[in-house]
């Protein structure tokens, strides 16, 4: 396969906390690719490794050893500035809880991540009226996020994840605060944009339910990559798929009951 | 064990409340000097000449002290109650462990005792030697000799600063943990998300239209203010004093609490034309704004009191001479015979140079036939040769003051040329039909015009005779008694004098202190010895030191007292808003943490926050800005004479150098924390 048909290459990414005695490794050699179009789970029960893996992605992190590339560069070793670039216009991000500036109304929370990136086009309005279109968020624009349900918000902060088109969304458990009903419409909306819009999306999450929505899952533990489920497509449903994902979560360290 | 368990919180206090940790230091520095007034030298010296008036000052001091301990008290309370909230899920913890209530209450007090140990440490030194400096410097300023400069510790200061401070902490912090231990372990540690969620729910839902008219009726209100204190406060009338008062308060805290609105409708307009970190920029001003319109009217207040404090404590300290020319050391009055025989013992002798009369008296002639005074004397000449000159708030005052004064003081020539030869100063010769004028150097605010007009050699007319004027204006003093001034008075030939002068009982004698005396043993030393010995002699009589220290005390206690509330007020008003401004910040950090991730390098988001950092500190300067000017321009017109319009714009310039060098150094200050802490955002993750 060609280099240039990966999105995103993580390569042997090692992670270490402490020193000496204390040491502890949290990743250890994870090798994966994401190709772009894809919408891909990670999984794993707590202290697997999945945040650490998915903060390195999203840069906050540093890897002790190897290398992660998005679009044949390597991120993991950018620093100040050139990190700042790839943040919020090249990496989108979906927070667990949602993390709204609370003192800016929705309109101006979406459009942020262009005002910082200095790209305040005349598309601009258009693309957030799409958005807003796409997220069913019309209504609340000019609210504060204290005037909106919990649904509305991390709606809200998906728009504000694409706003600048980036080549990749990093979601880090997004249905984790949402209830039953505000989580199915999240997902529906971002497997939504991610088939029509052909947006690459990677999301680390417990929840099966969320997890069934994507293309392709990789289980995580102990820091290594354990197992990995693709949607058959053409033909499974999303009750089949989700069915397989509980089966490998039972086999994972013992059962589902430690994840949850 | 538990003592260094404080010892290490309290480090981490320090740490992290540097700017609260400053402020306690300076007003105790503050502190002492005020408290430590009445053992500086100066102060001991113009005990001994000035004892009442001292007295009475000193006892307006525990006054001082009592409104300057509030204000801590206020700060205290407010700095450590917004910490306390900061640390209640630690404190949780510790109940959670099975810390006891009472343990965790001596915790936090004895954190506070060893901060407020370790802040009078530091403060005191510098305190002592602070007031050592203001000592020197006054002695230097009043003349080397006059006063001794002695190094002295204030006792009582001292300790009265000790308990103050931290009797006042502990109050404070008591009220502080009392509340804190009363509550569940739960409460605590769930603390800070309530506290995170109130800020979520900020007051601004209120209509805006609401607030916008708050902000109008603000405005009119401060004006309405400015306007009558320009038009009526010169009346004195305390009524109005008060109504202005209540006015300007009123209007402060309104215009602070619709300028929230006005932000938000600003960034509205603005926003969607926007780039970078301006909408960020611009909503955490609001917020900042909306919720803390109170601080922020209540430190304006604060800071418009202040510069009113220093523009007068600096106008009395720089416009009143203290130096001025010493003529004659002792003025005697009473009988010619009996005081020379005094001056002339073989007791006083050795310390009299020389002594001559000073004749002084009322140009005034009494028809016994009419039983009324003749009108003998009119300035009118000078007038017209004053009023050829520009217009001016001096010259109006001058004339008004000529057109009245038609009895004049008269200074025998003979009289004057003596003190002028005791000076070594070389004698008036007067032509003939020839006059010369005299007029107190207090009265320099008229002298400008006043020379110029003698140029043209105006006439004065006296006795239906008409005198030129000389084309010099004389100002040395004729008496050592400094309250006794003249304002606009004649220099006549003897012959002239002679003939209004027909009194007994006016009989003045100037004496002057031998030089060698006063080499040795300096100018208040010599004088000690003299009033000693005249003291007992019975007669009437004053000396320079005297009547200057008069005049020293009013300028000392003056300055000295608004001064010093002028820095409380000052450092009061700063901090708070210092702390305001850091604690939201704090509160707020997530959202920091946010936008950095949005991509916002760490260099923008301290840039943003140093602007935050202006515009907040800048809205409130600006509005105590506005209203100094109007407050210090009324009180010029209040008060002409302690602070003349000459030296009032050096006197203005002055106090805004020191304003803004202050204000300055706290922005600074306050930008130095806000960096540290968004420094501490990237490397904690």
């Amino acid at each position: 396969m060609n280099i240039s048909n990966k999105l995103l290459q993580v390569k042997g990414v090692h992670k270490t906390y402490g020193e000496g005695q204390s040491e502890t490794s949290a990743l250890k050699g994870v090798t994966f690719d994401v190709l772009p179009g894809e919408f891909l789970g990670i999984m794993g029960v707590s202290g697997s490794g999945k945040t650490t893996l998915l903060n390195c992605i999203a840069t906050m992190l540093k890897p002790t050893s190897g290398e992660i590339l998005l679009e044949g560069q390597s991120i993991s070793s950018f620093k100040g500035s050139q990190l700042a670039k790839y943040r919020g216009s090249r990496i989108g991000y979906l927070f667990q809880e949602f993390e709204l500036l609370d003192n800016l109304i929705a309109r101006e929370n979406i459009v942020l991540p262009l005002s910082i990136h200095k790209e305040n086009s005349k598309n601009q309005e258009l693309q957030l009226q799409n958005l807003a279109k796409q997220f069913d968020i019309e209504d609340v624009l000019e609210k504060f996020p204290y005037q909106m349900s919990g649904g509305q918000k991390q709606r809200v902060a998906a728009a504000r994840a694409l706003i600048s088109n980036p080549s990749i969304v990093l979601a880090d458990e997004p249905t984790g605060a949402l209830d039953t009903k505000n989580a199915k419409v999240l997902m529906e909306k971002l497997s939504f944009v991610n088939q029509r819009n052909e947006t690459t999306i990677l999301m680390v999450t417990h929840d099966a339910n969320a997890a069934s929505y994507c293309s392709r899952i990789l289980f995580i533990q102990d820091g290594v990559i354990f197992h990995e489920l693709r949607k058959k497509v053409p033909g499974e449903t999303q009750n089949a798929f989700y069915e397989r994902i509980l089966t490998v979560l039972a086999q994972l360290g013992g059962g589902s009951r430690h994840v949850l | 064990m538990f003592f260094d368990f404080i010892k290490r919180n309290s480090r981490k206090i320090r740490k992290e409340n540097g700017v609260y940790f400053g402020a306690l230091i300076i007003s105790i520095i503050a502190f002492y000097i005020i408290l430590s007034l009445g053992e500086q030298d100066v102060m001991a010296y113009l005990k001994t000449v000035e004892s009442n008036a001292v007295n009475r000052l000193l006892l307006m001091i525990p006054m001082l002290y009592a409104v300057s301990l509030f204000f801590v008290f206020f700060l205290v309370y407010f700095a450590n109650n917004y910490q306390v909230k900061l640390r209640s899920h630690e404190f949780g913890l510790y109940l959670m462990m099975g810390m006891k209530r009472s343990r965790l209450f001596l915790m936090i007090m004895g954190e506070t005792l060893w901060n407020g140990a370790i802040a009078l440490m530091i403060g005191i030194p510098i305190g002592v030697f602070l007031t050592e400096l203001i000592s020197l410097i006054t002695s230097r300023l009043i003349g080397i000799g006059i006063i001794g400069y002695q190094y002295s510790i204030s006792w009582a200061g001292l300790g009265l600063t000790v308990v103050g401070f931290i009797v006042v902490q502990l109050i404070a912090m008591s009220f502080i943990s009392l509340k804190l231990t009363r509550k569940e372990p739960v409460d605590l540690l769930d603390d800070q998300k309530e506290e995170s969620q109130r800020v979520l729910n900020p007051i601004w839902s209120i209509v805006s239209l609401m607030t916008g008219a708050v902000l109008l009726l603000g405005t009119i209100f401060l004006c309405t203010a400015y306007g009558l204190a320009i038009l009526y406060l010169r009346n004195l009338d305390y009524r109005m004093f008060a109504l202005i008062i209540i006015v300007g308060i009123v209007g402060t805290f309104m215009l602070f609490r619709g300028l929230g609105s006005l932000i938000g409708a600003w960034i509205k307009r603005k926003g969607k034309s926007s780039a970078g970190l301006f909408i960020f920029t611009g909503r955490q001003l609001q917020e900042n704004v909306l919720n803390q319109w109170a601080s922020l009217a209540i430190s304006s207040l604060l800071i418009v009191m202040s510069m009113v404090c220093f523009v007068y404590g600096i106008s009395t300290a720089l416009n009143n001479d203290l130096t001025s020319s010493k003529t004659a050391d002792f003025t005697f009055s009473g009988s010619e015979k009996e005081i020379i025989s005094v001056l002339t013992s073989d007791e006083l002798e050795p310390y009299v140079k020389e002594y001559y009369e000073m004749k002084l008296g009322y140009l005034w002639r009494f028809d016994p036939e009419e039983n009324e005074w003749l009108d003998t004397f009119s300035w009118s000449g000078l007038s017209e040769s004053v009023s050829k000159e520009v217009y001016s708030k001096e010259k109006e005052n001058l004339l008004s003051e000529l057109t009245t004064d038609n009895r004049p003081y008269l200074i025998s020539l003979s009289s004057y040329n003596d003190m002028l030869r005791s000076v070594n100063k070389p004698p008036i010769e007067l032509g003939s039909d020839e006059v010369a004028m005299y007029s107190d150097e207090e009265f320099t605010y008229s002298h400008d015009i006043l020379r110029e007009a003698l140029q043209s050699k105006p006439y004065v007319n006296i006795v239906g005779n008409q005198y030129s004027l000389s084309s010099t204006l004389y100002t040395l003093n004729v008496v050592a008694d400094r309250a006794i001034t003249l304002s606009y008075a004649l220099i006549v030939p003897d012959d002239l004098y002679d003939t209004f002068d027909d009194r007994e009982d006016s009989y003045l004698l100037n004496m002057v202190l031998d030089d060698a005396l006063i080499e040795e043993k300096g100018l208040m030393q010599a004088m000690y010895e003299v009033d000693g010995l005249l003291n007992a002699s019975g007669l009437d009589y004053e000396s320079y030191l005297s009547s200057m220290g008069r005049k020293l005390f009013f300028t000392v206690a003056g300055s000295y007292t608004t001064i010093y509330l002028g820095i409380m007020f000052l450092i009061i008003a700063n901090t708070v808003m210092g702390l305001k401004f850091l604690m939201q910040q704090k509160s707020t950090r997530h959202r920091y943490f946010t936008v950095a991730m949005l991509g916002a390098s760490v260099e923008s988001l301290c840039m943003s926050a140093r602007v935050q950092i202006w515009l907040y500190f800048g809205l409130v300067i600006l509005v105590a800005l506005i209203s100094s000017i109007f407050g210090i321009w009324s009180m010029v017109d209040t008060f002409p004479n302690s602070i003349s319009l000459n030296n009032g714009i050096g006197t203005v310039v002055i106090s805004l150098a020191v304003f803004i060098i202050i204000e300055i150094c706290y922005i600074l200050m306050i930008q130095r924390k806000s960096d540290e802490e968004i420094k501490k955002l990237k490397q904690a993750r």
